[in-house]
């Protein structure tokens, strides 16, 4: 049963197109990666599920309801969310300001009722706050929610950018290279963490990935793109063995090698 | 030898540096300006403290740039420092003496070098060389001294130069109470503090800030260390202390005063409604007078009988104001709703001159009164008690600033507040974790726009009148700078940028022609000392702090690669 569907999405910008025809099927409660040479397509097809670009052809269907023409903020109420490349936190508010914020599409409170301190106002807020800290504990992020955001270790900072996706109680998390600038035992940590959120929590992950190591050791699925186009789809083990996927890689001649090597 | 004039260097740049500030204090005019004031009488006056504060400031810069941690070397380099000052002034003086500057600088005049050269004439210049080195020694001995002394001697000269700037203020304040009135005429004389006053300040304010500096922490401690309810009532009592001294303000200071204060209320309404706007939401609005100007207008339309179309009181045209502010407040935003940073700004700072340029317009002229204004507008009252006096009206204020920052406390601490701080941060993310971009920022314009039309229409029936120059774009400016100098996005910081902004300047009016020469070098250094701004949000500060910490080793860094 699949969570995410892409049928034909095509995103142009100007005469590079970025992203052609792209058809992918995200399985539900799947690991999914998405994989290929720098430039390929992979962010840009996350910007367009999460409606930071608007493809021009092709469908993005979420269950069976279309994300084509939503704004971000009505498709993370959708439950999708997402972490960035580059992290992208708000640097000068507290960790668990950060949180907060993650959970502000869960909350009612209005204008009024803040102004006026309505009891129940006060017993959301209160609730928000209990949350978040536990999505805190969650990411092993215990103690540190009075820390602002920028003054935390580049480790916890991705930890916080989690939590603060998690906080949306998202169905499909989007994850922009996780494990990027991490040493191996820190990389160790991140996929069982990103195990855990599947078999645990049961949401669905997508996620962009360059380690190798990473991809292979926790996808179910693995997509390649190269050019804006999907040259090979199938399980790490299919995928390792694909020619179309080392020549993307290594180049012609790369390939030829590396087949000899096999060989 | 090369050691020896690196380790001499800096006492020799600072003292140019002081030398430079000085003689350009002098040349424009301000040492003779303030030479008419005595800060203690009779032993020093205004014109010398000026010139003293400069050179202990430039002596403290020698003293910390000193590389060598000697205290030989500290000292050596703050006389120096002193010296070549000295030699600067003195450079002024001779040139003065033989040929006359006065064609060129208009201030060089023989006043001028006779308070350079303390009253006695040419011959008695070289005391210069006695009173800088002095000054820029005793910035040395400062630098020296542990925290605890620096801190207190620098507080405690500082209390001594402000009672003394504002004497006149303090004096009839002072006198107005039958019993401390005989205690105002041993501290002040006629003209500036009287030296046993000024001595017994001095060390009254050196024992509370040395007591503060030893016993404070455990005095923090204690009251950390209080259960719950006890801070709980320790804190009531503060702000029932607050109130009490609040409410009896204006009957103690006086009708000028109670002036100065109720504009310094007004700027803080308008401050705590651009802090929302820029503050909080971080949409750098440069047109906020505008929204100043609505409820100001509204207010008149609706109750003066000079054009006589509704003629309501005060109160009842209040709930009107506002809301005309704020449906301009979201009716403006709409536009500038894809606008960022600067784009945002200009095309605010449009808004701004549009409103005020159609009130003066001829078409508009039967309803809005051109640049004639409307006049009489009616007073507020309440049961019979007319807010006519600056001292009535100023309860007006302090009670729509309680509100405001009541409004402004909810707002910070709720989901709407963090929406606000989570878009200035980084709208894209904000707007991926849910955050509805156009309703948030149509709510921070339409919060703003209500406090800044309360301030308007408060305005309106305080002066009784409207005029559309007074609301030109300078306002805006001026809010801004408030907020930024208090301490964005500090609720505090507002009240605290609102008095230094614009209740200093109201009460230096004497000083009136340095007033935006002073006014801008406080911004600058400013920006350059303190960029948080006077009180900062708590989590700011700290934000601060902690970048201090870990950029201390960069200035070596950056001497390096230059």
């Amino acid at each position: 049963m699949a969570i995410l569907t892409a049928r034909k999405t095509t995103k142009r910008f100007g005469g590079l197109v970025a992203v052609d025809e792209l058809d992918v099927e995200i399985k539900e409660k799947s690991i999914h990666s998405i994989i290929g040479p720098n430039g390929a397509g992979k962010t840009t097809f996350f910007n367009c599920v999460t409606g930071f670009y608007r493809p021009e052809e092709g469908q993005i269907l979420l269950d069976s309801k279309s994300l084509v023409g939503l704004m971000p903020d009505q498709i993370v109420r959708l439950g999708i969310a997402r972490t960035y490349q580059n992290i992208r936190l708000f640097p000068i508010l507290t960790a668990m300001e950060n949180v907060l914020v993650g959970l502000h599409c869960h909350l009612r409170a209005n204008y009024f009722g803040i102004v006026a301190g309505l009891p129940s106002t006060r017993k959301e807020e209160k609730d928000a706050t209990e949350e978040a800290k536990r999505l805190l504990r969650f990411v092993n992020l215990a103690g540190k929610g009075d820390l602002m955001a920028k003054n935390l270790p580049y480790g916890e900072q991705r930890r916080l950018e989690i939590a603060r996706a998690l906080a949306t109680k998202p169905k499909l998390l989007l994850l922009d290279e996780p494990t990027a600038g991490m040493n191996p035992s820190e990389t160790q940590t991140m996929m069982d963490f990103i195990r855990h959120l599947r078999d645990e929590v049961g949401i669905t992950i997508l996620l962009i990935e360059h380690q190798m190591r990473v991809v292979m050791g926790i996808s179910e699925t693995v997509t390649v793109l190269d050019y804006g186009k999907k040259i090979a789809e199938g399980t790490p083990e299919e995928i390792k063995k694909n020619p179309k996927v080392i020549e993307a890689y290594l180049g012609k001649g790369g390939a030829a090698e590396a087949q000899r090597v096999a060989a | 030898m090369t050691r020896l004039l690196t380790l001499w260097k800096h006492g020799v740049m600072t003292g140019l540096l002081g030398g430079l500030i000085t003689v350009l204090l002098s040349l424009m005019g301000m040492v003779e300006a303030f030479s008419q004031r005595q800060i203690v009488s009779g032993v020093l006056s205004m014109d010398q403290a000026l010139l003293g504060v400069a050179v202990v400031f430039v002596g403290y810069l020698a003293a910390k740039r000193t590389t060598s941690s000697q205290p030989l070397w500290v000292v050596i380099n703050t006389l120096t420092c002193g010296f070549v000052t000295a030699a600067m002034l003195m450079l002024l003086l001779v040139i003065g003496h033989v040929i006359n500057l006065r064609a060129v600088f208009v201030n060089a005049s023989p006043v001028l070098y006779e308070l350079l050269s303390f009253g006695y004439g040419f011959e008695s210049a070289p005391l210069l060389f006695v009173a800088a080195p002095l000054c820029a020694l005793f910035a040395g001995i400062l630098y020296l001294l542990p925290g605890a002394f620096r801190k207190m001697s620098l507080v405690s000269l500082t209390c001594i130069i402000g009672a003394g700037v504002l004497q006149d203020m303090l004096r009839p304040t002072l006198a107005a109470w039958e019993s401390l009135a005989d205690v105002s005429e041993w501290i002040f004389s006629a003209n500036g503090l009287t030296e046993q006053g000024a001595t017994v300040l001095f060390i009254v304010i050196s024992l509370v800030t040395l007591f503060w500096s030893f016993k404070g922490e455990a005095v923090k401690t204690g009251y950390q260390g209080l259960p719950a309810a006890g801070q709980k009532g320790l804190r009531w009592t503060g702000i029932a202390v607050l109130l009490v001294v609040l409410f009896i303000l204006p009957q103690i200071l006086g009708l000028f005063l109670s002036e100065v204060l109720t504009i310094v209320g007004l700027y803080v309404l308008l401050g705590l409604g651009l802090n929302i706007v820029v503050g909080y939401a971080g949409l750098l609005d440069l047109g906020y007078v505008a929204f100043f100007a609505i409820g100001a207008y509204v207010t008149a339309i609706l109750t003066s009988p000079e054009l006589g179309f509704f003629n309501l009181s005060f109160w009842q045209a209040l709930p009107f104001a506002v809301l005309v502010g704020i449906v301009f407040g979201v009716l403006l935003g709409i536009p500038v709703l894809k606008m960022r940073g600067d784009y945002l700004a200009i095309a605010t700072l449009g808004f701004g001159e549009i409103i005020r340029i159609m009130v003066l317009s001829d078409f508009l002229r039967p309803w809005l009164g051109g640049a004639q204004g409307i006049g009489k507008i009616p007073k507020a009252s309440i049961a019979g008690f007319e807010f006519g006096m600056p001292q009535e009206i100023y309860y007006l204020i302090v009670a729509g600033c309680f509100l405001v920052i009541f409004i402004s406390l909810r707002l910070r601490d709720s989901r709407l507040g963090r929406a606000w701080k989570a878009m200035r941060e980084d709208e894209d993310v904000a707007q991926a974790m849910g955050i509805n971009l156009v309703a948030t920022k149509l709510l921070a314009f339409g919060t703003g726009a209500a406090f800044s039309a309360l301030s308007g229409a408060i305005f309106a029936t305080k002066l009784t009148s409207v005029y559309p120059h007074s609301m030109n774009v300078m306002i805006s400016i001026n809010i801004l700078c408030v907020i930024i100098v208090g301490g964005m996005g500090s609720i505090p910081g507002v009240i605290v940028g609102a008095a230094a902004l614009v209740g200093l300047p109201e009460l230096l009016r004497e000083f009136a022609e340095y007033r935006l020469l002073v006014y801008g070098f406080a911004l600058v250094v400013m920006m350059l000392v303190r960029p948080e701004g006077l009180w900062p949000e708590a989590v700011r500060r700290r934000e601060f702090h902690e970048d201090i910490e870990e950029t201390e080793p960069a200035p070596s860094t950056a001497s390096a690669s230059s």
